[in-house]
């Protein structure tokens, strides 16, 4: 029943496969999990089982709506999330997408400032505030990655803003495939919207993106805010879905990153470092010469 | 992935598929490929990959004599040379930045291209340019197929391993005849696979 380890990092980590608002008594719901069928069942009662196809029983939490599993043996808990006790924060999932592209790709993507004014233009940026001014990406201390002072001038930041502003963004990355936003609202001076990204790596190169927001009260219906990032979304799959090549490259001079794509840079680096192995093309063993 | 040989012209997209403004995408010998016309009216074969983040250029838009690219918007030259990059609009883009470019030649109709082509492309006489038609058969089995047809001047298009197209003229032009006689050798051979 033991399947060799294809990348103990995100073998032993906690991973989406479901959300428990979709789950439906008369239907089991099919997914893959590092190469590995699951089933996701619920009954009238509520309790969801979680297995694989061939048989074998999986352990799975329940987390921000979210069912989890960890296919190996944890090394660490389901991401804590310290905003989301919060009560004035509901938990919103925007709903999960599909995409044919390698789970660090669509990180990379969540990180990027440079397409906000084209692949997002007319809501998180536009032509000609196309500009990426500097930023800083500094290490996190338990691992991962933070940019900090990120601003970009968006047209129509959240469904509430009534004109465009410059917003203020930090990105952490803490996990592989976590990533997470915080985001300037409007309405608060000291406090953020929150807007998490889990992946869950379906095979090295495809993917189910799980967004989770943890926005401020501003009067916005969760129905928007669904409907809004829902447009987003769909708006980086088909940009993520023709990258070539599928998994991301890690070594240096198969994709040519400038000043802007500095989080990029960083989170390829990071993931190098450890060791990551899934999804992602391992740069070069130190000492092997180009050939 | 099926080679192609050096030195060899192959017919990779018709003028036809190359309306202003329009990114043409195709596949010679595993390589993916955007073909493109500037508005200057020369044709371009290019690498179809942004060297920025891989996205292919195919999604992209001509704008005047550039390709926009559909992520960044990093424009390319007719060179491939990157001339714009709007995150850093006052910077010199470094001249490293660049897509991979591929000869072309414009004969019979036809759009040519190859590794490093010798001379030019071979000469088809004179007639209507064919629909072209995908065949899931390697090349070397297509190329002794086709020979075979009268009233066709075919050459195929390597794709990868396993596929090619067949392109080329109908000397009487007749596409109707053409077209049947085609897809007819389509059904023989992928069926005798």
């Amino acid at each position: 029943m033991t399947k060799p380890q294809i990348d103990p990092i995100l073998w032993n980590d906690w991973h989406p496969v479901a959300a428990r608002c979709t789950l439906d008594p008369l239907r089991v719901h099919h997914t893959v999990l590092l190469g590995v069928a699951l089933r996701v069942a619920i009954d009238d009662a509520g309790t969801i089982t979680v297995g694989r196809e061939d048989g074998a029983g999986l352990l799975h939490e329940e987390r921000y709506g979210l069912i989890w599993v960890c296919p190996g043996t944890p090394a660490r808990p389901v991401p804590a999330i310290a905003e989301a006790d919060e009560p004035d924060r509901p938990a919103i999932l925007v709903g999960s997408v599909g995409v044919r592209a390698a789970g660090p790709r669509v990180i990379e993507n969540f990180l990027d400032l440079g397409h906000l004014g084209y692949v997002h233009a007319g809501y998180l940026g536009d032509d000609p505030h196309t500009r990426v001014l500097p930023y800083a990406v500094d290490p996190l201390p338990d691992g991962g990655i933070i940019a900090t002072g990120c601003k970009m001038y968006q047209p129509q930041a959240s469904p509430a803003a009534t004109e465009g502003f410059d917003v203020d963004y930090i990105y952490k990355v803490e996990r592989p495939l976590t990533v997470c936003l915080y985001k300037s609202n409007p309405m608060y001076r000291d406090r953020f919207d929150i807007i998490y990204l889990f992946v869950q790596p379906v095979s090295e190169e495809a993917s189910i993106a799980h967004p989770l927001l943890l926005c401020l009260p501003d009067g916005t219906t969760p129905q928007a805010l669904r409907a809004f990032q829902q447009i987003i979304f769909m708006q980086d799959k088909p940009i993520l879905e023709n990258q070539m090549p599928k998994r991301l490259p890690l070594g240096d001079g198969i994709e040519l990153p400038i000043a802007a794509d500095k989080s990029s840079v960083a989170y390829r680096r990071w993931l190098a470092a450890i060791g990551l192995t899934y999804g992602v093309i391992p740069p070069p063993a130190k000492g092997a010469r180009a050939a | 992935m099926s080679g192609i040989d050096a030195g060899v012209w192959y017919a990779i997209a018709a003028d036809h598929d190359l309306p202003h403004g329009h990114i043409y995408r195709t596949m010679l010998g595993g390589h993916d490929l955007a073909v493109w016309r500037a508005r200057d009216g020369t044709v371009q074969v290019w690498d179809n990959r942004c060297p920025h983040r891989g996205v292919r250029l195919s999604l992209g838009e001509v704008v005047g004599d550039e390709l926009r690219c559909q992520y960044h918007a990093w424009r390319f030259a007719r060179t491939g040379a990157c001339s714009y990059i709007p995150a850093q609009p006052d910077r010199k883009v470094p001249g490293t930045i660049r897509v991979g470019v591929w000869p072309v030649a414009e004969a019979g109709g036809l759009v040519w291209t190859g590794r490093d082509p010798v001379g030019n492309p071979p000469v088809l006489p004179p007639g209507a340019v064919v629909r072209a038609l995908a065949i899931k058969r390697p090349a070397e089995v297509l190329a002794a197929a086709v020979a075979m047809l009268p009233g066709l001047a075919l050459t195929i298009q390597p794709l990868d391993a396993g596929a090619a197209i067949v392109r080329g003229i109908a000397t009487d032009g007749d596409l109707v005849r053409a077209d049947l006689a085609l897809v007819a050798l389509r059904r023989r051979l992928e069926h005798a696979a």
